[in-house]
Formats: structure tokens, C-alpha cells, sequence
């Protein structure tokens, strides 16, 4: 039913419009229109006086909806929505229109036309409003359960604290051992810890849990559902371990076919072996079967026949939870061939390489058989490159380099460590940790990136050429035993799956992509998909495991209450035209419609939780059996028109006494002004000294004090002692 | 293309150098010298030639030497990498360098050496007193030759091919144009340079610069005149009023000089006298026992005691022998001569310092 009472509320915002905009015209225009009760300009809309006025004038005047013309709705909508609340009217009653950004603000040199265009945009609000409708918000009910996808240390930690907060959570990892890259780091900064430590202490934490439970080797296959309500499917690959195997068994015959690696490197290396472990100590502490090897090495497999069980198959799994957060981490960037000379020569390895070097060997630094005196780090290997791919800086790997020279120097006797470096960011803390290295004796050299050094591996050990920035950009070589390169993190490279199956946006530097970076940091545009740890952007493990825990809460806080209020701006289906062509669920980027059963027909169903209001199946539908809440066509059409409409217009007429009326109308200016005029009643105060006195933000009172100056009710009254600050007095 | 010398700074480090290592170039020292000029600045630069072990830009290098040590640079460094104190390891160094009988490096690196040269002169002096049958007069007359051909043998023997070796190293390898007027040109900035300092003043301008500078000064002059006055007017056999009283007067200002000096050292108050090497040490205090021996033994000829404390003057000989064949020409005393010369080679060179 079209809304016949309605309210219209212009606003000079202290003449950030009116300076423009003639509101006072418009306001005059606008009450003489059909279905128009109170049409008023005001100083501040959103002042506290005005939205008082605002709910008496709804509700002794009976008003049915109310359009606010100001600014943007980003900024005032639930003002606003709040005001039709207190008044007792539905909040989808009222219209934002933007006549500040769009109006004054784009048109500030032509203020008649930008008079013209706020009338035509209030006129479209005031019909649109007159069609709306009262909505109520989507109430969902919500599992209290969590799929973490990933147990790396973020994971894991996550999956703790979920389960504390009293979810059930289930923790998938796609390996067939938890921990991802943190056991192959070596010792941690600044506990010193290994981080094979810190990952069996979080796995025994985890096993004591009744609230988690664990899969490895699983596979995120699908996830339906939304917010609250998520399905999801999981496969399971098998170990090939006979279920009742005796584990010692296991363990022997384990020690029997994978006799120890001399090369730490490839401990990981698979491709060797019938049953393999990430590393010695790696858990769940059950060795996986390489059914194939195991099925080519006869006599191997009928000598311990009974522990093995070739016949077991893939697992599929459904899953009810409320919300998923994602923790799937990165990949170290892997050079090119020929990249700085790796895999050219194997006197060039990476850090992670390295790291695991490093840990393996105990009194001297052997690599290769042959003792290693000196180390060359080259930094930004695959990171911060202008023109290549990955722009960004990976955070962690200056201090992880500098961490690792340092253990060299306490590990081993007299090894010589040189940093080919662009910049050090050992930020915080571990700044600490570069003083150290210097102080034992690291050489640091730095390059900028449109000259790297040149290795060269032709000779018996590899010589650098560096020009050195510090030493007045001179060419400068140096022999080394070994060349490490620094690789930072890049996205994963199975980063798609997932993304896909999630819905989670990709960001230009491939990372997965959160709403916003500063406010909401860990949520993705999917609701109840939340997203933590390196998998979003470079971090190190305590910034990992913050913002997956900031996850955890996140989650807990969605689903704890169980049950979820959203916004009713979705699409609807008219049943009675909708003949299910389809073509509305494949355009349909959020899985949002499905087709039921109806009066024995199929038609398409939204469903409320997972729908965006985007309103991209609305003009694929031939039946035009799709409307958006909000946005139907009625709405639409009547804004198209009232945006055509026209008035007669009058060029505003600027007259003196017009700024002694505004400063009269001082009553509805916000409470903020008073309390100004009375504090510099007889003194002259500063911007910090009125802010303090008041106790409002300063950037609050500037704003005010300013439009005052503006309308000449206070004026400067010169610099303070500092020569820092205006004071300010009232103008007489 | 230079090469690193990942030792370099092992040894820099026997000449004294300290923590020079935890520079990580931020150029407070540079900014913050006096004497450093855009063109030619220090000490980053020789931070960083140090650390990589760049001796040839080192050894070719004057700016060692145009450094006066006022310590600022060390007080505000903010990772505490002592730059004055390379600056002044660098200078001991690189007198090795020039040094062609490799003597000074035996001398600054091992303290060792200095006892051993010491203990055989005070040998070798006994020894001829005792061949002598402690003869006061023909041992004095000796003395007063070896004066002589001391000054002249460590001059034509080792200081002047070693300003040969600054100079090849500073000027003719680096092939620095200096046409032959430049040198005759440049030649009053070494005399000046040689006898007043003055670059010492243009260090932060306090009191204590001040001091330092003036106490250098009247040492410098005490100690030429004594010379002069006991080599060529014969201080200890003049009966000249005159004579005698300047020797007195000329002792006196070596002795309570260098009694200053080694009082400052002792206290470590400000950043010049933190770090003392043991070149140091032997420097300020042999001038003090030459100072206060050659006064006491003068004073003990006037009042006519000397022939039964005899052993007073063979003290005073042993320490001006010690003084003379290993301080002088392996040992601090050196840098008045090479500090000049750096100044004259800088003038030749074109350089512009301040």
C-alpha cells in the first residue's frame, strides 16, 4: 500500500549543503507535493535535537515514512533507521538520499544545478519511499559447530580456544601430519622453543579435547548451506594401516623400511619410501603407507602382511557446522631455475633448506660432506618485486634469517655469515636480534632491486658481486661456502580449491582476501566463512595465531547465541510466474537458489540466509518472477520518475540577513555549539582546551568550531605561547 | 673489484678498535663531526671500509688522519660502534702500513713485543755501564751522543722512507695529479699543520677542546725545545744560567703535562680517554719519566748529589733509549709527523677540508 503520510527531512550540515544546495527552496517545493506532511531543512540532521524533533514529528503527526536528505547512506543509515525505531515506525520506511557527495560536494562551482539534481534525487527518495515496504530482519538458527580447514600451529590453536568457548569443532588437514611448515623452522624467536615442540604440545592439547576432533588426510570436497547452517563434505584418505595393528609393530617395521636419511633435505622426500613420516617426530605419531611401492615390493609386504590393509578406501564425510574459518597457511616461494644459480648449483639451497641444515647437524656445519665456513644470505627472493608478481613483503623472513645466523654463530664455531639485504625490517622486538648478529660479526651488504647481486657458482666455491649501497654503491665481491636464499611466502598453490569451494575472494597478490584490512580482518564477503593466518597475507606464527584466534572469537561470538539476525534486502519469487528456467541459480554467485516443489510445479527458492540482495538473477529471469526487497519495480520506476520530474527553480538569492537568520536559528544547531558559546563566555581557549573541557575528541570540536567561524559567531584571537595553536574567542 | 676480507676485523681489532662492528650506517658519526665535509666524509665511510676489509682503500685513505678525536661521534652513536676509537685503530694501522719494518705492527699488536725491547735496552745499558765501570762522565758523554745520532738515525732510517711509503700510498698509487709547484706551494701547510694543530680547534668548540689543544701545543714546544736544548746547547753540562733555567723550565712543562694526560686516562671521563691501548699508555708515560728524570738529574747536578746517585742518570737513559729507538719511531709519536703529511698531501691532492 502506497505510504500517504511522509515525512522530509533536508540538511544544510552546517552549510556543507546549503552553501550550495538551496535547501530552504527545496524544502518549500517538496511540502507542496501530494503525500507530503512535514517537509523541514534542517542545520544537522543528525543531531540529536533534530532526531528528537524528528520522533515527535512521526509520531504526532502520524507520519508513515521518513526520507533524511544529507549524506551518505554509509554514514547515516542506521541513524536513521534508528530514529523510525524509537518512533514506532518499521526502519525499511525510510530513505537515505545523498545530496552532500553528490550534490554539493560534485557541483560546489555550479550550485543552481546542483540545486536541480538534489531535488530531482529527494523527489526519487520521497517516491520510493512512499512504495516501501515494512521489512523484518532474517532470524537463523546456527550450529554450534566449527570446520577449521588446516591445522597448522593457527589452526590448531584456534581449534583449542573454539573448543573451549564450548563448539565442537572439526579440524581438517589435507597432509596426513599436523603442524604445516612451523616443525621444519628450527628454534622459534624469542622462547628459543623448537618447533617441533610447539606443535606437539598444541597436538596433545588437541588429543585431550573431546570437543575436536581430527582428520588427516582430508579433503574439503564440497560445503553447502550458509551462515549458521553449512554442510560440510569431506574425504578421507586412508593410511593403509590394518586398524588393529599393533602399534610397536608398526613403528618396527616402520625403522625397518625407511632406514635414516644422511641428507636432512630430503627427509621429506616421499619418493623413496613404502611408509613415510614429514619428519622422525611427526604426529599423529602413525606412519602412511605408499600403497603402490608397498604393492611393487612383494617380499616387504608378505613379511609384515598382517599390518597393512591395501583394500581400504576413501572416506566421505558430512559435516553439520555453524561456520568454517579457513587457516590453509602459504608456500615458501620456490626460485626458478637459474634464479640467483638455484638448482644450477647445489651450492645453493633456500632458507627453509637451510633451516633444516642447520638443525640436523650438531658440532661442525656439513653440507654435502664437506664443512661449510661460510654462509651468504641473499634477502627478497621472490618478494617485493616492483614489477614482478609478488609486490608485497613477507614480513618474517628478515628476522627468521638473522634468527638462524645467530644459531649458526652459537651452534658452530667460526662460521662467517654475509646478509645481501634490501632493507631490514626486524621490527619490534626483533630488533633486538639484528643488534645481536651485528654485534657477532655479520657482514651486511645492501642492494637495491634494479641491481642484484650476481652469483656466480663457475669456481670451486661461489663468488658474489654486490653493489654495495653502503659503501658508496661500489662493486664488491666476496667468496662463500654456501648461498641461501631468503624466500618469502607466496600464496598456496592449491589456494583455487578451496577458494572455490568457499567462495573466498582472491586478492591481486593471491592471497585470500578479508573485507576490510583494518575493520574487518579476518571475515570474508561469504557470512560465517572467516578467514585466518598466513593463507590471508604473509605474518609469522604469533601473528598467524592472533588472527586466527581473533577467528575463533569471531565465530563464537556468530553462533553462540543461536541464532543470527540479517538484513531482509534478498530476492524474492513471485510462485506464481516463476516456471524454473534455471538461469537464476546459474548466475547466482552465492549458491543462493534452488529449485522446490510447489503446487506441483518446480519453482525456484531463496534461501534468505545466503542471499546478498546483489540482484543479478532479477534481470535474467524471463518471467520476471524476481524481485528485490527494497528494490522492486515499483520502486525503482517511481524514482526513474521522480527523478525526471521538474520544478520550477529560482537562482538562490544570497542576502545579508540570511546569516544573521542561521545564526538566530543557534537552538537547533547540536548541543556541542552551546556548550561552546558558553565555555568561551569571556575567555579565549584552543582547539585542545575546549576539547579537554568538553571532553569531546578534537577533531569534533574543530569541525564545529570551524562552521562558527564560518558564521562569524567566534573568530581567532592569534597563535598560543607554543605558536601551536589559535586561540579562539566569541565574535562580539 | 674490492674484495672482502672477513678478517680484517679480527686484526683491526688488536690495534684497538672496539664494537666497530655494530655499526649499521646510519651516518650520526658523519653528520655529527665537525671536521667531516661533504666531499670528504668520515668516519661511515671508514666504518664500512673496515668491516668489509678493504685495506687498499684504506691504506690510500688520508682521512684517518684529518679525525683529532673529540668523541663525539662515539657518544652519539646509537649503537655504540665507538667510531672515534676506529678512527683511531685506523691510525695505528695504517702506520703499520707505512711502517716498512714492520716493526710498529709488532709493537701495536702485541704487548708483548714492547716488554721484550724494553727489557733488553735496560740489558744492553747496564751492560755497557758495567763495561764502562760506571764511569759518570764518559757514560754522560756517550748519552749526549747517542742523543745525536739517535735523532738522526731514526730520521734517515725509518721516519722519512716511511713518509716515502705515506706518500706513494696516498698520492703516487692512487694516481693523484699534483704537479711539482703544488708541492712547494702546500709546503707552509705543513710547517703550520706540524707546530700548532690548529685543525684540533675546529673539533666542537668547548672548553675542553680548548685545554686539550693548548696542553698539546706547549707539550709539542716543551719538548722540540728540549731537545734542542740538551742536544745542541748541552743542558746537563751548560753553566749558563740561562740555559739551565729553560731546560728546567722546558722539563717541567713535559712532566706536569703528560701527569695531566695520564690522570685523564686513568679517570676515563670523556670519550677520547675511554679506551686506552697500550701504545697509548707507554706514550704519555715515558714522556712523563723523560720529563721529571731529566729534571731531577739536572737538579741533582745543580745541588752536586749526582755523582752518588749516579744510578738516577743510567734511569734517565734507559728511558730516553727506550724513548728514543722504540716510542719514537714504532709508536704514537709518529702520528705528529704523518698527521702533518696529511695535511701537506691533502693540499697537494686538491682535497678541500675544512
Amino acid at each position: 500500500m502506497k505510504k500517504q503520510r511522509i515525512g522530509v527531512y533536508i540538511c544544510h550540515c552546517g552549510g556543507n549543503i546549503s552553501d550550495y544546495v538551496d535547501v530552504e527552496q527545496l524544502s518549500k517545493l517538496i511540502q507542496a507535493e501530494e503525500g507530503i506532511i512535514i517537509s523541514k531543512d534542517v542545520m544537522f540532521a543528525c543531531a540529536d535535537s533534530n532526531q528528537k524533533d524528528m520522533i515527535q514529528d512521526i509520531q504526532e503527526q502520524k507520519l508513515d515514512a521518513i526520507v533524511v536528505a544529507s549524506c551518505s547512506p554509509k554514514l547515516h543509515t542506521h541513524t536513521f533507521r534508528n530514529v523510525a525505531i524509537r518512533a514506532g515506525i518499521n526502519q525499511y520506511n525510510y530513505t537515505q538520499v545523498n545530496i552532500r557527495e553528490q550534490c554539493s560536494w560534485a557541483h560546489s562551482d555550479t550550485p543552481m544545478d546542483a540545486t536541480i539534481k538534489a531535488y530531482g534525487l529527494i523527489r526519487a527518495g520521497m517516491n520510493r519511499v512512499s512504495y516501501s515496504e515494512a521489512l523484518e530482519n532474517v532470524e537463523i538458527k546456527t550450529h554450534r559447530a566449527v570446520a577449521i580447514v588446516g591445522a597448522g600451529v593457527a589452526g590448531m590453536r584456534a581449534a583449542i580456544d573454539s573448543a573451549r568457548m564450548g563448539n565442537h569443532v572439526y579440524l581438517l588437514e589435507k597432509d596426513f601430519f599436523v603442524g604445516g611448515h612451523v616443525p621444519h623452522l628450527g628454534k622459534l624467536f624469542p622462547t628459543g622453543e623448537d618447533g617441533k615442540e610447539v606443535v606437539t604440545k598444541l597436538y596433545n592439547t588437541i588429543r585431550q579435547m573431546p570437543n575436536v576432533t581430527l582428520f588427516t588426510g582430508a579433503h574439503l570436497e564440497k560445503v553447502t548451506g550458509s551462515v549458521g547452517n553449512f554442510t560440510v563434505e569431506v574425504k578421507i584418505s586412508p593410511r593403509y594401516l590394518s586398524a588393529n595393528a599393533d602399534p610397536q609393530k608398526i613403528h618396527r617395521v616402520f625403522s625397518d623400511c625407511c632406514p635414516e636419511s644422511s641428507n636432512p633435505l630430503l627427509y621429506k622426500d616421499k619418493e623413496h619410501r613404502i611408509m613415510y613420516k614429514s619428519y622422525p617426530e611427526a604426529l599423529p605419531d602413525i606412519p602412511v603407507v605408499d600403497v603402490e611401492r608397498l604393492q611393487s615390493n612383494v617380499a616387504f609386504y608378505e613379511k609384515y602382511k598382517d599390518i597393512f590393509d591395501v583394500n581400504q578406501q576413501l572416506q566421505l564425510l558430512k559435516l553439520n557446522v555453524g561456520s568454517v574459518l579457513v587457516t590453509t597457511g602459504f608456500d615458501f616461494y620456490q626460485p626458478t631455475e637459474g634464479e640467483y644459480g638455484y638448482k644450477q648449483s647445489d651450492k645453493v639451497i633456500t632458507l627453509p633448506e637451510f633451516k633444516k641444515l642447520v638443525d640436523a647437524n650438531s658440532d661442525q656445519l656439513i653440507y654435502n660432506g664437506k664443512p661449510i665456513s661460510s654462509v651468504a644470505f641473499i634477502y627478497c627472493v621472490g618478494n617485493r618485486q616492483a614489477k614482478g608478481e609478488n609486490k608485497y613483503c613477507s614480513r618474517q623472513c628478515c628476522t627468521a634469517t638473522i634468527h638462524t645466523s645467530i644459531q649458526l654463530h652459537e651452534k658452530f664455531k667460526g662460521v662467517k655469515a654475509y646478509h645481501v639485504y634490501r632493507d631490514i625490517r626486524t621490527y619490534g622486538k626483533q630488533e633486538l636480534l639484528y643488534r645481536k648478529s651485528s654485534q657477532l660479526g655479520d657482514i651486511y651488504l645492501k642492494f637495491e632491486e634494479k641491481e642484484p647481486p650476481i652469483v656466480d657458482c663457475s669456481g670451486k666455491q661461489p663468488l658474489i658481486k654486490v653493489k654495495d649501497y653502503l659503501t658508496s654503491k661500489k662493486e664488491i665481491s666476496f667468496d662463500t661456502d654456501l648461498v641461501v636464499l631468503v624466500t618469502g611466502m607466496v600464496a598456496r598453490e592449491d589456494r583455487t580449491e578451496i577458494a572455490s569451494i568457499l567462495k573466498i575472494p582472491i586478492g591481486s597478490d593471491k592471497f585470500y582476501n578479508e573485507i576490510h584490512p583494518k575493520l574487518k580482518p579476518v571475515e570474508t564477503v561469504i557470512t560465517g566463512v572467516y578467514i585466518g593466518g598466513a593463507c590471508q597475507g604473509p605474518k609469522n606464527i604469533s601473528e598467524s595465531v592472533q588472527s586466527a584466534l581473533s577467528g575463533a572469537a569471531k565465530i563464537n561470538a556468530l553462533i553462540k547465541r543461536g541464532t543470527i539476525a540479517l538484513e531482509p534486502i534478498v530476492a524474492r519469487i513471485n510462485a506464481d510466474a516463476c516456471v524454473w528456467c534455471g538461469k537464476c541459480a546459474e548466475v547466482c554467485e552465492y549458491d543462493a537458489i534452488k529449485s522446490v516443489e510447489f503446487n506441483g510445479k518446480q519453482i525456484a527458492e531463496v534461501n534468505g540466509a545466503t542471499c546478498k540482495g546483489c540482484g543479478i538473477c532479477a534481470p535474467v529471469c524471463q518471467s520476471d518472477a524476481i524481485e528485490i526487497a527494497q528494490y522492486t519495480n515499483n520502486e525503482i520506476e517511481s524514482m526513474i520518475d521522480g527523478f525526471m520530474s521538474k520544478a520550477d527553480i529560482k537562482e538562490k538569492t544570497v542576502d545579508a540577513e540570511s546569516h544573521e537568520e542561521k545564526k538566530a536559528g543557534m537552538k537547533e544547531y547540536p548541543h556541542v555549539w552551546n556548550q561552546i558559546v558558553t565555555l568561551l563566555d569571556g575567555q579565549k581557549l584552543t582547539i585542545p582546551q575546549i576539547s579537554e573541557q568538553l571532553g569531546h575528541e578534537s577533531n569534533v570540536i574543530t569541525y564545529h568550531l570551524m562552521t562558527m567561524n564560518k558564521y562569524s559567531v567566534v573568530e581567532p584571537a592569534g597563535l598560543d605561547d607554543d605558536e601551536a595553536y589559535f586561540y579562539y574567542k566569541l565574535k562580539k | 673489484m674490492p674484495h672482502i676480507n672477513p678478517n680484517f676485523s679480527q686484526e683491526i681489532k688488536q690495534f684497538g678498535a672496539k664494537d666497530f662492528e655494530f655499526c649499521f650506517n646510519c651516518g650520526n658519526c658523519t653528520a655529527i663531526c665537525s671536521l667531516s665535509t661533504a666531499s670528504e666524509s668520515f668516519p661511515r665511510e671508514m666504518i664500512r671500509y673496515s668491516t668489509l676489509g678493504l685495506e687498499d682503500e684504506l691504506k690510500s685513505s688520508l682521512k684517518p688522519w684529518l679525525c683529532y678525536y673529540c668523541g663525539e661521534c662515539s657518544s652519539d652513536c646509537p649503537r655504540q660502534a665507538h667510531p672515534g676509537e676506529l678512527m683511531m685503530s685506523l691510525r695505528r694501522w695504517i702506520t703499520a702500513k707505512y711502517d716498512w719494518t714492520g716493526l710498529s705492527g709488532l709493537f701495536y699488536k702485541y704487548i708483548a713485543a714492547y716488554i721484550i725491547g724494553f727489557l733488553l735496552i735496560i740489558a744492553g745499558i747496564i751492560a755497557f755501564a758495567v763495561s764502562k765501570d760506571f764511569d759518570q762522565e764518559v757514560i754522560m758523554h756517550y748519552g749526549h751522543y747517542f742523543e745525536m745520532f739517535a735523532i738522526a738515525g731514526v730520521f734517515a732510517v725509518i721516519l722519512v722512507p716511511n713518509i716515502i711509503r705515506m706518500w706513494i700510498y696516498t698520492i703516487i698509487k692512487p694516481k693523484v695529479k699534483a704537479p711539482f709547484k703544488s708541492y712547494l706551494n702546500a709546503f707552509s701547510e705543513l710547517i703550520i699543520h706540524m707546530f700548532t694543530q690548529k685543525r684540533t680547534l675546529l673539533c666542537e668548540d668547548t672548553r675542553e677542546t680548548r685545554v686539550r689543544w693548548f696542553e698539546h701545543l706547549i707539550l709539542v714546544i716543551g719538548y722540540l725545545t728540549l731537545l734542542f736544548t740538551t742536544v745542541f746547547l748541552d743542558w746537563f753540562g751548560s753553566h749558563n744560567l740561562f740555559v739551565i733555567s729553560l731546560g728546567y723550565i722546558e722539563s717541567a712543562i713535559i712532566f706536569v703535562v703528560t701527569f695531566d694526560f695520564v690522570l685523564k686516562r686513568i679517570k676515563k671521563k670523556s670519550e677520547l680517554h675511554k679506551f686506552s691501548h697500550p701504545s697509548d699508555w707507554f706514550f704519555v708515560i715515558w714522556l712523563f719519566f723523560m720529563g721529571i728524570t731529566a729534571f731531577m738529574v739536572r737538579l741533582f747536578i745543580d745541588i752536586n748529589i749526582i755523582e752518588n746517585n749516579f744510578w738516577l742518570y743510567l734511569l734517565h737513559l734507559i728511558v730516553l733509549v727506550q724513548w728514543a729507538i722504540i716510542i719514537v719511531p714504532f709508536g704514537k709519536w709518529t702520528h705528529f709527523l704523518y698527521r702533518s703529511f696529511a695535511m701537506y698531501f691533502a693540499k697537494i691532492s686538491g682535497i678541500k677540508i675544512k
